[in-house]
């Protein structure tokens, strides 16, 4: 009987040592990025996803910076967000980059009136300057988008411009050499999804920030602004010019949509009625920033404007009467009587706002 | 005479039994019976709307057609309506308190033409004050940077810094002319104006308290104004519109 109970006890024990040779090591913590399932006994070796986050000093005179909660700022996400920018591998043919239509000494913009994608398809837009955009509550000349996450979904499947689709994107970052190693580092995933692609582009975006034009440093009583500079800030913050009204704020854009007198009924493009489907909205346009407009010729929603000149122009003119142009426009005929001095001014304190680090950023 | 002496007695000895309690007759336990008051009333709370409507000659503000008239007989229409109602109080005789520092009214956002107040305890509230505009120390460059009037009501430091208290845009006389009333702060002169009304009935959980402007009233009384489109800088004009203002512009309106 003993005996008997002796080797049950030993087979007992041969299988327990079999199943279980020694307790696994490792790391047991849920929530480093080395966790091993399989461990027993924590090896005090964890290593935890860490990213150092992004700081910049929120403007003079800016709101809060628009930041979703699920997307902050950090170094890996914004440096993953500028690589993912300038390179064509988001377009189907490996030859157009988001850089190629938003041009860094453009300010980020395209200095031909109308953008031509990867099939040399011509859009019917100028493609907007990408300047202080975190402040923007809403994205494109019509708005159709409310953040740039989502914005950043479109240009790599819009037909016209990088003609990919999301799920050929995510095939080829995942077997790229160096992308899978700098998602994990800015979001500590193991597959690379479409999500995190925009994430990261819109990371980069809000990080394109200029405040440091001459105007910045007037206003921080670094520079004197000269006699023909100061007579065109005043024309333009006074309603002898007007532009305060739409272009206002150290921002220089308000953030709502008008119609600046540039066309007569029937619209080509209805703008921001297209997107309300209000006829009360149809010609209305997003008003840009002015910031940096020295670079980022041409100008207005079709790049109809190829100078400066040529913008004062209309605005001097009064513009052409429809429906819903704006009651701050309606000097239909008679325009702003501005002389040409005075034009000069305004257009020497446009120049003001040339940010050059942010262009050789 | 000893009975009425008694008599007296018994009153007197009555009438200094005093009781303590809370004396606030608006009080959820309100004793009528008390004589010292006991620091300890509880209220019921109640919660209300505060609105705000624009008329035109009395009839609800139409958007976008010429259609009116005002008594210096220029045609117009009315195509942007925004303004700021600042420091808005509700008075009881012993209490205010402050039911919003800076509300934005845009008639193109009819969410902005509300205001829920929930949870205000039930008193009887005898006025209502508010300020049209922003009174000169908190109409500050820089300041409401994240409110939604923030930056389309911004007014240029070149003139002086601050917020619009007003923007009322429109054609006049024919459809190629724009006019602006644009007010706010002038040359350096604060011409916000405080406005106090008397509230009839007593409010009372659901009741609204409706703030109406009636818009035709800036250009009648007593100063007859013109519509012009560059006002910004005209403290003559400013300080005509801002007497009309306090004259007959706003009415208050109690339902339920
Ligand atoms: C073929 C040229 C082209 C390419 C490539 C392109 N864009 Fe654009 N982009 C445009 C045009 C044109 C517009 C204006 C579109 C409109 O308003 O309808 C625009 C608008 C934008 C805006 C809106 C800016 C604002 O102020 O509202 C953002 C943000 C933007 N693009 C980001 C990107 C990103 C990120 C990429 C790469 C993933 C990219 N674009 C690639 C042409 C291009
Ligand atoms: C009623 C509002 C309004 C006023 C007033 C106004 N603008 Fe504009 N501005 C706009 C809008 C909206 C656009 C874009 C229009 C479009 O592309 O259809 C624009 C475009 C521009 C552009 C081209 C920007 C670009 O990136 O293409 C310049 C430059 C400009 N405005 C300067 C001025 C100046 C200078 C004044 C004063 C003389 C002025 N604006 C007054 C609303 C306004």
């Amino acid at each position: 009987m003993r005996l008997f109970n002796l080797i049950f006890f030993f087979i007992f024990i041969s299988y327990g040592c079999k199943k279980d040779p020694a307790p696994i090591s490792g790391c047991t913590d849920l929530l480093a990025t080395n966790y091993n399932p399989n461990a027993i006994i924590s090896n005090d070796d964890c290593i935890y996803f860490n990213t150092t986050p992004y700081t910049f000093q929120n403007p003079y005179g800016f709101p809060n910076m628009n930041i979703p909660e699920n997307n902050p700022l950090t170094m890996e996400g914004v440096s993953l967000g500028e690589k993912l920018f300038n390179d064509p591998i988001l377009s189907a043919d490996n030859s157009l980059a988001c850089i190629s239509c938003h041009q860094t000494n453009s300010s980020f913009s395209d200095p031909n009136p109308v953008s031509v994608g990867i099939d040399n398809i011509a859009g019917n837009r100028n493609a907007s300057a990408l300047i202080n955009l975190g402040w923007n509550t809403s994205f494109n000349w019509d708005g159709s988008v409310l953040s740039l996450e989502e914005q950043a979904f479109e240009p790599v499947i819009n037909p016209i411009e990088m003609h990919n689709t999301w799920q050929n994107v995510e095939i080829t970052l995942n077997n790229h050499a160096e992308y899978p190693q700098l998602f994990k580092n800015a979001f500590n995933i193991d597959y690379i999804d479409s999500n995190h692609v925009v994430m990261a582009i819109a990371q980069f975006e809000r990080s394109l920030i200029s405040t440091n034009s001459k105007y910045d440093r007037f206003l921080r009583g670094e520079v004197q602004l000269n006699p023909s500079e100061l007579n065109g800030y005043a024309i333009f913050n006074s309603e002898k010019g007007d532009c305060f009204h739409c272009h206002g704020s150290q921002m220089f854009m308000d953030n709502l949509f008008h119609n600046n007198g540039l066309d007569s009924e029937p619209f080509n493009d209805l703008g921001r009625g297209k997107i309300t489907n209000n006829p009360n909205d149809y010609g209305k346009f997003k008003t840009p920033t002015l910031r940096n407009i020295e670079f980022s010729a041409p100008y207005m929603h079709d790049g109809r404007f190829f100078t400066l000149e040529e913008v004062i122009d209309h605005y001097n003119s009064g513009g052409k009467y429809s429906s819903t142009v704006d009651p701050l426009m309606k000097k239909i005929g008679v325009g702003l009587q501005l002389t040409n001095q005075e034009k000069e001014d305004l257009i020497a304190f446009l120049k003001t706002l040339s940010d050059t680090d942010f262009i050789n950023k | 005479m000893k009975k009425y002496f008694l008599c007296l007695m018994i009153v007197f000895f009555f009438s200094c039994k005093k009781e303590e309690g809370c004396m606030d007759p608006s009080a959820a336990n309100y004793n009528s019976d008390a004589t010292i008051e006991n620091g300890d009333c509880t209220y019921n709370l109640i919660s209300i709307n505060i609105n705000f409507s624009q008329t035109v000659n009395q009839n609800p503000l139409v958007l976008n057609e010429m259609i009116y008239t005002n008594e210096a007989n220029d045609n117009f229409s009315i195509q942007t309506v925004r303004y700021l109602i600042s420091n808005i109080f509700l008075h009881s005789v012993d209490t205010s308190i402050l039911i919003k520092n800076v509300h934005f009214i845009d008639v193109d956002n009819p969410e902005s033409s509300s205001i829920i107040v929930n949870d205000i305890i039930d008193k009887n509230y005898t006025q209502i004050s508010f300020t049209m505009g922003l009174i000169e120390n908190e109409n500050q460059t820089n300041l409401y940077l994240n409110e939604d009037f923030f930056p389309s009501f911004v007014w240029p430091e070149f003139l002086g810094g601050g917020y619009h208290y007003m923007q009322l845009e429109g054609d006049y006389n024919n459809l190629f002319l724009g006019y602006a009333t644009h007010t706010g702060p002038t040359n350096g002169i604060d011409y916000s104006f405080t406005k106090n009304f008397d509230i009839p009935t007593n409010i009372q959980d659901g009741s609204s308290i409706t703030i109406n402007m009636e818009i035709n009233n800036w250009y009648s009384n007593p100063n007859v104004v013109n519509l012009y489109n560059g006002i910004m800088q005209n403290s003559n004009i400013q300080a005509q519109l801002q007497e009309n203002g306090i004259t007959d512009v706003f009415s208050i309106v109690i339902s339920k």
